[in-house]
């Protein structure tokens, strides 16, 4: 069981890293062309802001997830350098439960998010509002279980190893 | 009242090593919910705090970093540098800087320019003699000056954080004259330093090979042209701007310099996306953040605080400096820019200060920031890359240090150093 949901959390940050180094480039693509419709075929597309701004909360989101599991977040390691093994051991454990915790919310208040604002309609896209929410709440439920990977690793004496370079 | 508990749970998330984005975050919920508003109301000020058009600058001005990193233009510029400043004792460190202005110039971003140069000049200053921790020490204070000198992806931040609407093609003007400014202390610095330490001196290698080296650096420092000029002149907005930097240094890199393959391509897209996703997550929950705190009237009473201790701008400008430099040697960049201005630029526009001159000396100031321990990112990122322990550069980081801390009280006081060149071209 351990082993599988290892197996699932480094599949999960591998995928969310290409994903979202492919919307960085979809994003490029986008704001690019955007420039060159405007000047060259004398047509700015109304659709491109949009799309390039969804892109980027998906990817920002997801990779922000994963960068719990990769623990490349900035953090201050002052006090948890000064402070002896065991005590080390307990203010970890407390630091992932508080994200566990930011994930849990975000996850759940991100799914009510999606449900009211489905019916409104972003104009230039003609999707649902509620799109732009869907990666907060899956995004979401990714933190909480990066961060329940790293607290079960901290108790069983382990540590997560990265995969992103 | 709740104002100090937010903070207290604040900085207590913070000692406990809560990485800075989670601590905001988890702050703001945990008054949320004291106070017994809904916690949707703040996960929409998070998506609303990120889903702002001009943050896209983010992304692509780091990616762009990314790919001039890699793609050889830093080598280049270290050329061109070298060729002209070379000559002088401890000849190095005035190459470190004048390469680090000019790669400031193109990609804008501090860390950029540390793990460019500093992977080049770093090996090559160490082998000819000059100590590790010299090395890292003008490095990464130089690569403070791409904040200043345009075009400047922190400038475009600054313009969208303000609550008034501000001319970024007048913020790059006025980033210009300081930028040169703090450059040409630092190699005062970097030149008495390695007179002391009797480093040696270089030669000046003949016109033939400066130019040889300017032709070769030339298609990398259009990109800064172009920038700077597009947007001068209005033929793309900022954020535009920055996805062409990233297209034009992809252009460069594969078909003029030949550098950039597939396996590079997707380590810079790999770095850029881990780097905006650290930047903006931090500021999606200071979207959160910031609302509570305007929510229970942070920046009034702040604002009420500061002018109770004085009414003069001096002493007004003075103590947003301490703050703003405290902070920054915290957190990084861009999410100050957009937690601060809000809260800094009416107080001092109410006291006769220019924005553009505020956006300037803020930007300088959270730059020093950067550098400074216990945190400054762009510091441990040298040391790192120079192998060198943070207690051993912090110990000598200090001539350079008191050089960037010296200009920027000058640039503070005297706005016309900032305002001059925006006023001429307008």
């Amino acid at each position: 069981m351990p082993d599988l949901f290892a197996k699932l959390s480094r599949w999960a940050s591998r995928l969310a890293l290409a994903m979202s180094a492919f919307g960085l480039a979809a994003m490029t693509v986008i704001i690019g062309w955007q420039v060159f419709a405007r000047y060259v075929l004398n047509a700015a597309p109304a659709w491109s802001e949009q799309a390039a701004l969804l892109l980027m909360l998906w990817f920002i989101l997801f990779a922000a997830a994963a960068g719990v599991r990769e623990a490349f977040h900035i953090r201050l390691t002052l006090v948890e350098d000064l402070a002896a093994a065991p005590v080390r051991r307990i203010i970890r454990l407390v630091a992932h439960a508080v994200v566990f915790a930011f994930g849990l919310a975000m996850a759940v208040s991100g799914a009510e998010l999606v449900l009211s604002t489905w019916t409104h309609v972003i104009p230039a896209l003609g999707l649902p509002r509620g799109v732009a929410y869907i990666p907060l709440s899956a995004a979401g439920a990714l933190i909480a279980a990066f961060a329940l990977e790293q607290a079960v690793a901290e108790l069983r004496g382990k540590e997560v190893k990265p995969i992103w370079s | 009242m709740e104002l100090i508990v937010l903070l207290l749970i604040l900085f207590g998330l913070l000692a406990l090593g809560v990485s800075v984005a989670f601590a905001l975050g988890a702050a703001s919920l945990a008054l949320f919910l004291w106070l017994d508003i809904p916690l949707v109301v703040a996960f929409q000020r998070m998506a609303a705090g990120m889903n702002v058009f001009s943050l896209m600058a983010i992304p692509f001005f780091v990616f762009a970093g990314d790919l001039m990193a890699r793609s050889g233009i830093a080598l280049r510029l270290v050329n061109v540098a070298e060729a002209a400043f070379g000559r002088s004792q401890g000849g190095l460190g005035q190459v470190d800087v004048g390469a680090s202005m000019m790669f400031g110039a193109v990609s804008g971003s501090a860390a950029a320019s540390v793990s460019a140069l500093g992977s080049t000049l770093m090996p090559m200053m160490r082998e000819k003699g000059y100590d590790a921790d010299y090395a890292v020490n003008v490095t990464v204070t130089a690569a403070i000056l791409g904040i200043l000198i345009p075009p400047s992806h922190n400038m475009i931040i600054y313009a969208a954080a303000s609550p008034i609407s501000l001319s970024v093609g007048d913020l790059f003007l006025a980033g210009l004259v300081p930028g040169l400014l703090a450059g040409f202390v630092l190699m005062i610095a970097a030149w008495l330093v390695a007179k002391q330490r009797g480093y040696p001196r270089g030669s000046f290698p003949g016109w033939g090979k400066f130019l040889r080296a300017l032709a070769g650096a030339i298609p990398g420092l259009t990109t800064a042209f172009i920038i700077v000029f597009g947007i001068l002149l209005g033929i793309f907005t900022p954020t535009e701007s920055s996805a062409i930097a990233v297209i034009y240094t992809l252009l460069i890199g594969v078909l003029v310099y030949r550098t950039l393959g597939w396996t590079r391509l997707i380590e810079a897209a790999s770095g850029a996306v881990k780097t905006t996703a650290m930047i903006m997550m931090i500021i999606g929950a200071a979207g959160m953040f910031g609302w509570l705190f305007a929510v229970l009237e942070g920046p009034q009473i702040l604002a009420q605080t500061l002018t109770s201790v004085s009414d003069s701008p001096v002493i007004i400008l003075l103590m947003i400096l301490i703050i703003l430099l405290v902070l920054g040697a915290f957190m990084d960049m861009a999410p100050l820019i957009i937690i601060t201005t809000p809260i800094f630029l009416p107080v001092v526009m109410a006291v006769g200060i220019d924005p553009i001159h505020f956006g300037v000396v803020m930007l300088l100031n959270l730059g020093i920031g950067l550098v400074t321990p216990p945190v400054g990112s762009v510091l441990f990122l040298g040391c790192a890359i120079g192998g060198v322990k943070p207690e051993q550069a912090i110990r000598t980081i200090w001539p350079f240090y008191l050089a960037l801390l010296a200009v920027m009280v000058l640039i503070a006081f005297v706005p016309q150093i900032s305002l001059w060149l925006p006023g001429v071209m307008s």
